[in-house]
C-alpha cells in the first residue's frame, strides 16, 4: 500500500481511435482544478461529468476495466458538451479535446450515435441535401412560420426559436468597402449554416475585411468543416471534409483563410492534427491550417478602423471554440471596441459554455437547457440589449432561449455590429 | 446495501445515489491518485436536511462512511474502502455575508476561491488560500485544517473558523465555538478542525473575513542556487519581518510552469526562485521591500523584480499556485510529501531531499511554503515500471525520515489520510496515539466517520470494542 505502485497493463483497445490518442490520458494528475471550469459539473453535480471523472472513465477503458460497452462511460462521455473549457483551466495541458474525439469515435463503433445525430452528420457531409436542409430554414424563416412557432413546447419549439434566431438585429445599408490589399489575399469559408442562415454576417465579414485593408477572394469547391463530425466520433467523414477543404484552400491561393464560425475555424486550425496519420495530407493540411484565422483577430490586427456611432448595450459572450479551443480573448473584444457609441456591460459567466455544442442542444437537450439556463439570467443580469457572440451554434442557442424567455435581448455576430457601423458612416 | 441504498434514495432521490462500478470509478481516488478505494456506494445530498438525514440513517444502521468535498487533497483522506462515500459538493450555498462584521455562513461545498471573490466586492477576503484554492471546498479545508502560501502572516483554517455546525456520526447535530469569537469551556472548535473527517461532518461554517491589505508588493527573486535562496529565506525570517507569503520554487518545477498555460514569467534557467509577498499599510512598505531586495541580494540574487501591477502580480501567483497541476508534464504519474523542518535547517534539508533523489535516481520537484519551512518535494515517475516504482518508494521515506530526523514533523497541511499513516509511529508516542484515539472516541465511538484514517490501527486499544466497525476497517 504505497500509493506508488501499480500494475502494468497493455492497452486493452489497441488500434481505436482512443489508443491512438491516448497518452494524453497521461498528463492528468487529477488535481481537479478543471472541475469549477466544466459546465456540465457545475450543472449536473457528478464528478462523472466532469473532465476529470471523464479522464478516469477513457483510462479505465484503456486499462481495460471497464469495457466500451459499459452504458455509465457512454452517457457521461455522451454528456460532454465538448467545450473545452478544461483545457484553459489545465495545468498539465491534457488535450482532452483529443481524447474526447477519440474516445467518441471508439465508442461509436460499440454502439452508434442517436439517429438523429446520425441524420444532421448524414446531411452536413452532402452538398444537396444540406443545400435543401437550408433553403428550407429560410423559407421558414420568410413564411414566418418559425415566428409562429418558437414559443411552442417541445423540441420542435425550440427548433423553430432557433431559426427565428438567425435574424439579424441590426439594420444596414450595403456599402462598397474600397481596399487597397495592403494587408493581403484572404479567402473565406463560407461554411454550411453560415451561408445557409446567417448570409448576411459573411457579406459583412467580406465587407469589413475589405474595409480593413485586406483583399478577399472566393474558394470554390469548400465543404463543411467536418468538426460535427469529428465531434460526434465520426472521424473519417471529418477527414473526408478536411481533404476537400485543404484542397479547396490551396486551388484558392490566398495568403490566408478567415473564418467567422469559431467552431469551423477551431476545426480547421486542427487539421494537421486531424490528418496526422495521413502521409499525403498531413504536410498540406498543417499548412493550410497556419493559414487559418477567426475573422477577429484579422480585423484586430489591422486595428479595426473605427465606425459611425452605433449606441447599444451589448455584452460579449466568448464562443467556447474560439476562447478555449483557439485561446482567442482579446480580438473579439477589439472588434466590439471599434464601434464608437457601442456600450460594453460586463457578462458574468462569459467563459462558460452556452449549452449549443454543435448538434449537443438537439441530442442532450435536458442538459443543454439548463446549462443555457444559467447563461440566460446572466445575460439578463448584465442589461445588455445585444449579446455578441461569433458562432452560429452560440448565436441561435443563446437567441432561441432568448425568445423563448420573452426577453427583448437579440443576439448578434460581432462583425454583423462592425459592419452595421461602418454602414453608418457610409451613408450620405 | 439494497435495504440502505433505498433508505437512502428516499432522501435524496434515486439519481442521487451511485452503486454501479462505472459511475463509482470517477470517485476511487482524490488529488492523489496513487491510491484507490472503491466505495460501496457514494450519496450526494443536495441540502442540510438531506444531509442530516442521510447521517442519521447511516448512524442507525451502524454504517460506516468517508465525507468527501472536491477530492483534491492530497493524502488520501478521502478515499472510501468499501464504506459509504457522503459526497458534500452539492452543498454550495454562500448562506450569508456580514460586511460589518467580517464574516459569512457557508455551506461545506463551497469552493474556497468563491467565497473570496463574492466577498471582494466589501474590500474582503478569506485567508487561508491552498493552492487548490479554486477547487477545494471549504469543508474540507476544515477536515484537514488547510494552509496555503498566505498562511505564513494570517494563520491557517483554524485562525478562520469562529463556530461550525456539525452532524456527529451518531447524528446529533451540535454547535461548536461561536459567531462571536471566544467560547467558554473546553476548544471543541479546535479539535475539530484538522480532524480529517473523523470526528463528524460539517454543515455549515461561520468564517471570519479578512480586510484587503491597503498595500500589497509581490517580489520575484532569481537564484543561481537552491542553497542561496534558502539562505535568503533565513535571512528575512531572522530580521523580523512578516512576510504575507515567500514560496520557494526550484528549476524543475519552474520549467514545468513555464511550459504551461499559466507561464508566469519565471527565469527558465534559474536554480530557484523565491516569490515574495508584503503587505500592509503603506506607511514603511517601502522600506521592507527596500530590506528584503537587500536580503536576496546578499544571498546571491541574480535579479529581483518587484509585480507592476496587479495583473502580473496575479499571473506571479497563479504559476506558484498551478505547480503542482503542470508537473503532470514531466511525467505520467506523480507523488508529493508534505513535512515541516525548522526553517534554520531548510539548506541541510534540501540538500539531503536532493542526495536521496540523486541516490535513488528519481526526479524531485520542490515547490514550497519556505516561510514556515514547509516543503513539498513532487516526485514525477511512471507506475508502469515497478523498478522505478519502487525506488520512489524508498527515497519518499527516506526523505521523510530525513525530515523528521531534522526536527520537524511529516504534515504541514495535507494531513494524514492514508498516505502518512506509516509515518506516525515514528513522530508519536504510543501514550499520544492512544491520547488521539480516546478524543476520538468522544466524537465517534464506533469509529465510523473516515474509518482507518489518520491513526494506525494498531495504536487504539479500545478499537477491540467495535466489533462491527472493525470488521469493515478491516475489510
Amino acid at each position: 500500500m504505497s500509493g506508488v505502485t501499480r500494475a502494468a497493463a497493455a492497452c486493452a483497445l489497441p488500434g481505436t481511435p482512443l489508443a491512438a490518442v491516448s497518452a494524453g490520458i497521461d498528463a492528468c494528475v487529477h488535481c481537479g482544478f478543471c472541475l469549477q471550469a466544466c459546465p456540465t459539473y457545475l450543472t449536473l453535480e457528478d464528478e462523472n461529468d466532469s473532465p476529470r471523472g471523464r479522464i478516469v472513465l477513457m483510462r479505465a477503458l484503456v486499462e481495460g476495466t471497464l469495457p466500451p460497452t459499459d452504458a455509465d462511460v457512454r452517457t457521461h462521455i455522451d454528456r460532454c458538451l465538448g467545450c473545452r473549457a478544461c483545457e484553459t483551466a489545465c495545468p498539465s495541458g491534457v488535450p482532452y479535446g483529443q481524447l474526447l474525439e477519440g474516445t467518441r469515435a471508439t465508442l461509436a463503433r460499440v454502439s452508434p450515435n442517436p439517429w438523429i445525430a446520425r441524420f444532421i452528420l448524414f446531411v452536413f457531409a452532402r452538398r444537396p441535401l444540406l443545400w435543401l436542409a437550408m433553403m428550407g430554414g429560410r423559407v421558414t424563416r420568410a413564411l414566418r412560420v418559425s415566428a409562429l412557432l418558437s414559443r411552442i413546447p417541445g423540441r420542435v419549439g425550440f427548433a423553430m426559436a432557433m431559426l427565428e434566431a438567425t435574424r439579424s438585429p441590426v439594420q444596414r445599408a450595403d456599402y462598397i468597402a474600397s481596399s487597397d490589399g495592403t494587408r493581403g489575399s484572404v479567402a473565406l469559408l463560407t461554411g454550411c449554416v453560415m451561408e445557409g442562415l446567417f448570409a448576411d454576417t459573411n457579406r459583412a465579414t467580406a465587407r469589413t475585411l475589405e474595409a480593413n485593408g485586406y483583399r478577399t477572394q472566393p474558394a470554390p469547391g469548400q465543404r463543411c468543416c467536418g468538426a460535427l463530425h469529428a465531434h460526434a466520433g465520426d472521424l473519417d467523414t471529418a477527414r473526408v471534409l478536411a481533404r476537400a477543404n485543404v484542397a479547396a484552400f490551396e486551388r484558392a491561393g490566398a495568403e490566408l483563410v478567415a473564418v467567422n464560425a469559431s467552431g469551423c475555424g477551431a476545426m480547421m486550425k486542427e487539421y494537421g492534427e486531424l490528418l496526422a496519420d495521413d502521409p499525403e495530407w498531413h504536410e498540406r493540411a498543417k499548412q493550410v491550417a497556419s493559414r487559418v484565422r477567426d475573422v477577429t483577430e484579422l480585423l484586430a490586427a489591422a486595428g479595426p478602423q473605427p465606425g459611425a456611432p452605433l449606441p447599444l448595450a451589448v455584452a460579449y459572450d466568448a464562443p467556447c471554440h474560439l476562447l478555449h479551443a483557439q485561446r482567442l480573448s482579446e480580438p473579439p473584444l477589439r472588434v466590439l471596441g471599434a464601434v464608437t457609441g457601442l456600450e460594453l456591460l460586463p457578462l458574468e459567466g462569459s467563459e462558460h459554455c452556452c449549452g449549443s455544442a454543435g448538434i449537443y442542444n438537439l441530442i442532450e437537450p435536458e442538459t443543454s437547457a439548463r446549462v443555457l439556463d444559467v447563461k440566460l439570467e446572466n445575460i439578463a443580469r448584465s442589461g445588455a440589449s445585444i449579446v455578441a457572440t461569433g458562432n452560429p451554434g452560440c448565436l441561435m442557442q443563446i437567441g432561441a432561449g432568448l425568445l423563448r424567455t420573452g426577453s427583448r435581448a437579440r443576439v448578434a455576430h460581432p462583425v454583423d455590429l462592425l459592419d452595421a457601423s461602418y454602414s453608418r458612416a457610409a451613408l450620405p | 446495501m439494497s435495504a440502505l441504498r433505498s433508505r437512502l434514495a428516499a432522501i435524496v432521490g434515486d439519481d442521487r445515489i451511485l452503486t454501479r462500478t462505472g459511475e463509482l470509478r470517477s470517485y476511487e481516488a482524490d488529488g492523489l491518485p496513487g491510491y484507490q478505494k472503491r466505495p460501496s456506494l457514494a450519496v450526494f445530498p443536495g441540502t442540510r436536511d438531506e444531509t442530516v438525514a442521510v447521517v442519521r440513517v447511516l448512524a442507525d444502521t451502524g454504517t460506516p462512511y468517508v465525507a468527501r468535498g472536491a477530492g483534491t487533497g492530497l493524502s488520501g483522506g478521502a478515499l472510501a474502502d468499501d464504506v459509504v462515500l457522503l459526497g458534500l459538493h452539492r452543498l454550495k450555498r454562500i448562506i450569508s455575508i456580514d460586511r460589518d462584521n467580517a464574516r459569512a455562513v457557508v455551506e461545506p461545498g463551497v469552493v474556497n476561491s468563491r467565497l473570496t471573490a463574492e466577498t471582494r466586492r466589501f474590500g474582503l477576503h478569506y485567508a487561508p488560500d491552498p493552492s487548490s484554492q479554486t477547487a477545494c471546498t471549504i469543508g474540507g479545508n476544515v477536515a484537514e485544517n488547510a494552509g496555503g502560501p498566505h498562511c505564513l502572516k494570517y494563520g491557517v483554517t483554524l485562525n478562520h473558523v469562529l463556530a461550525l455546525t456539525v452532524i456527529l456520526p451518531d447524528g446529533t447535530v451540535v454547535t461548536l465555538g461561536s459567531p462571536n469569537g471566544e467560547q467558554e469551556g473546553y476548544d471543541l472548535l479546535g479539535a475539530f478542525i484538522g480532524s480529517e473527517g473523523c470526528f463528524g461532518v460539517v454543515l455549515d461554517a461561520t468564517v471570519r473575513l479578512t480586510r484587503d491589505p491597503a498595500a500589497i508588493r509581490t517580489l520575484l527573486a532569481d537564484f543561481s542556487s537552491v542553497d542561496a535562496a534558502a539562505q535568503a529565506v533565513s535571512a528575512i525570517i531572522a530580521s523580523g519581518i512578516v512576510a504575507a507569503a515567500l514560496e520557494m520554487m526550484d528549476a524543475n518545477t519552474i520549467q514545468a510552469v513555464e511550459a504551461s498555460i499559466y507561464a508566469a514569467g519565471y527565469p527558465t534557467d534559474a536554480a530557484a526562485i523565491l516569490l515574495i509577498e508584503l503587505d500592509g499599510p503603506a506607511a514603511g512598505l517601502e522600506d521592507d521591500v527596500a530590506r528584503v531586495i537587500q536580503f536576496c541580494r546578499s544571498a546571491g540574487a541574480r535579479d529581483v523584480r518587484v509585480a507592476s501591477d496587479p495583473a502580473d502580480r496575479a499571473r506571479l501567483w497563479q504559476g506558484r499556485k498551478k505547480a503542482f497541476g503542470a508537473m503532470g508534464r514531466i511525467s505520467p504519474h506523480l507523488v508529493v510529501q508534505d513535512a515541516v523542518v525548522p526553517r534554520t535547517k531548510l539548506p541541510a534539508v534540501l540538500a539531503t531531499i536532493q542526495r536521496i533523489a540523486t541516490e535513488h535516481r528519481v526526479n524531485v520537484c520542490n515547490v514550497f511554503h519556505a516561510g514556515d519551512g514547509n516543503l513539498h518535494p513532487n516526485i514525477g515517475y511512471n507506475a508502469d515500471d515497478p523498478d522505478e516504482a519502487a525506488r520512489v518508494h524508498v527515497a519518499m521515506t527516506e526523505m521523510m525520515q530525513a525530515c523528521i530526523d531534522a526536527g520537524g514533523s511529516i504534515t504541514g497541511e495535507h494531513g494524514i489520510g492514508l498516505d502518512k499513516l506509516q509515518y506516525m509511529d515514528r513522530l508519536f508516542t504510543a501514550p499520544t496515539l492512544e491520547a488521539m484515539c480516546a478524543l476520538r472516541a468522544v466524537f465517534d465511538p464506533d469509529r465510523r466517520s473516515n474509518p482507518g484514517k489518520v491513526i494506525p490501527i494498531h495504536s487504539c486499544s479500545e478499537w477491540r470494542a467495535a466489533p462491527s466497525v472493525r470488521a469493515a476497517a478491516v475489510r
